[in-house]
């Protein structure tokens, strides 16, 4: 009688090659949906503009790696400036905002109290008012909505900043669902550890390494770009979305074929 | 969509809805001015909890006596208090609290208390010890323009605001511009304020449905900025200081005034709503 075998070596090769199609699908869908994302935060950006007619609206998300927050999509006339913008969490309105989670709207600024000068100067365009609301989920603050210059107040009210707030309340939700079980690798480990006994957990390491090992690797860095590129292709029309289908159908195709002449030829050279 | 822009701390305070503010008052209406004329908050000291304060800012009045800054160390473990001798505010928020406090109670002693890390490293961790060190120090009032929604965070934030009951340091919070759990706002033993819409610092509302109880001036209010400029600015944060002004001159006209007493004069001498 053989020993009591873990799942890494109950899995045969063409289990493991389903499990890293699905983490490369997961992977791919995950792609996409940060292109989702932003699509989501940049039309509430926009309604935000119009809604308040105001010269920009810009959402900016704490990034954790970097420790700086990020503006990640703005709209209106004076809001292009401001994207990829990078400021410290404490620096300004939108760090003071974020740092403490109370929202405020300022305006009639004197020349040397800009707010956060260096940025007003840096996006290009320096606002007469503002206000800024944070972006507050379950754990915490997670960035900020900030709109510029009302073009029919000299200053946001009170029941502005709240209409902010219910803005900022969309983003929240829209960034809180497209960030859940973004991380493959726990959702593989999690769905493993479900079914196999608690002694197993090195084993569904093991596992969790093999299927998600290539994901991100360097040799497949040129399949990530296109996925990139097909995540923003939802601005296509349908006939260009037709021939890009076709041709990447002609294209998957010749490469299938390829492959196959391969493993016909190394099979001819007896087996592995 | 217009349900969800009703909730708001401060709606019970804006002109349409201020008539709900009717009660019976058990104590009767106090004389606001045998209360209030000649005080000005001598012997009180404020310690204002924020982005720090400008001290060289004209509307601070040079009255500014101390300034720290809240740190957490190179493992970010324990918060350390470093004296901030340049007296900086790295946005303006805390120097307009400043300014509003001292247009109030000129003679009240102010003290800056900068919690805004460099980063966003244990924020609510920072603003836990520097309300820790201003009720160590026996500040008299302490002002509170920010709060946290850490549930982490509830317990110990309980425990400072029962503390701070308990040592006679009044507590002035301003609750949170969108609705919501805050801390330490909503404790019954902290002073929680909204903004209402009157361009009149000597106007504030008693609200008998708490958690919010006091509304004041926090509407285009023209507030002192950093780099010695001035804004106008809209934002609970800044309703808070005209109460915490208030309260400096109740304690320096009555020196051991608790904190129920002095929340009980406020709200005894509070506007009737028109």
């Amino acid at each position: 009688m053989s020993p009591p075998r873990g799942p890494a070596d109950r899995l045969d090769a063409d289990a493991l090659d389903l499990l890293r199609a699905i983490a490369r699908r997961g992977v791919i869908a995950r792609r996409l949906e940060e292109g989702a994302e932003r699509a989501v935060l940049r039309s509430i950006v926009e309604a935000t503009v119009r809604l308040f007619d105001a010269e920009a609206a810009s959402i900016a998300l704490y990034d954790p790696a970097l420790g700086q927050l990020v503006f990640e999509v703005a709209a209106g006339e004076q809001g292009q400036g401001v994207i990829g913008l990078a400021i410290a969490p404490d620096q300004g309105i939108a760090g003071y905002v974020f740092t403490t989670g109370q929202a405020l709207a300022l305006s009639e600024v004197e020349s040397d109290a800009r707010f956060g000068r260096g940025t007003a100067e840096a996006t290009g365009y320096v606002p007469r008012s503002i206000v800024a609301v944070p972006l507050v989920d379950e754990r915490g603050t997670i960035g900020i909505l900030e709109v510029l210059d009302k073009r029919s107040s000299v200053a946001f009210s009170l029941r502005d900043i709240e209409l902010a707030g219910v803005f900022a309340g969309q983003a929240t939700v829209a960034i809180r669902a497209s960030r859940v079980e973004r991380d493959l690798a726990s959702l593989l480990r999690a769905a493993l550890t479900s079914l196999a006994e608690p002694a197993d957990r090195p084993t569904i390491e093991r596992i969790v390494g093999l299927v998600t090992a290539d994901l991100d690797g360097d040799d497949e860095g040129r399949l990530w770009t296109i996925v990139d590129r097909v995540a923003r292709l939802r601005q296509a029309d349908p006939g260009e979305l037709e021939l890009l289908a076709e041709i990447l159908e002609v294209v998957a195709r010749r490469a299938e074929g390829r492959a196959e002449q391969r493993r016909r030829s190394g099979r001819a050279r007896g087996p592995r | 969509m217009t349900e969800a822009l009703l909730p708001a701390w401060s709606e019970p305070f804006v002109e349409e809805r201020r008539a709900g503010l009717v009660r019976s008052r058990p104590l009767g209406e106090l004389d606001r001015a045998s209360l209030f004329d000649g005080a000005d908050g001598a012997g009180v000291t404020v310690a204002i909890i924020d982005s720090g304060v400008e001290r060289d800012h004209p509307a601070v009045g040079g009255r500014l006596v101390r300034s720290v800054v809240i740190e957490l160390g190179e493992n970010d473990d324990e918060p350390t208090v470093r004296v901030d001798d340049e007296a900086l505010d790295v946005v303006g928020h805390g120097t307009a609290a400043a300014g509003i406090i001292h247009a109030l109670a000129p003679a009240a002693e102010l003290v800056s208390i900068r919690v805004l890390g460099p980063d966003n490293r244990g924020k609510g961790v920072i603003f836990a010890a520097g309300l820790e060190w201003a009720i160590g120090q026996g500040a008299t009032v302490v002002n509170l323009s920010l709060s946290s929604r850490s549930e982490v965070m509830f317990p110990i934030f309980h425990d400072l605001a029962d503390r701070a009951y308990f040592a006679n340091c009044l507590l002035v919070s301003a609750a949170n511009n969108v609705q919501g759990a805050s801390y330490p706002s909503l404790f019954a033993a902290v002073v929680s304020v909204a903004a209402h819409d009157i361009a009149d610092p000597w106007t504030w509302f008693y609200n008998p449905a708490p958690p919010v109880e006091f509304g004041a001036y926090g509407v285009d209010v023209e507030v002192a900025w950093k780099g010695g400029g001035r804004v106008v600015a809209t934002g609970n944060s800044f309703a808070a200081p005209h109460i915490a002004g208030l309260a400096a001159l109740i304690r320096g006209r009555y020196p051991g005034a608790t904190p129920f007493e002095v929340k009980t004069i406020l709200a005894a001498t509070a506007n009737r709503p028109a």
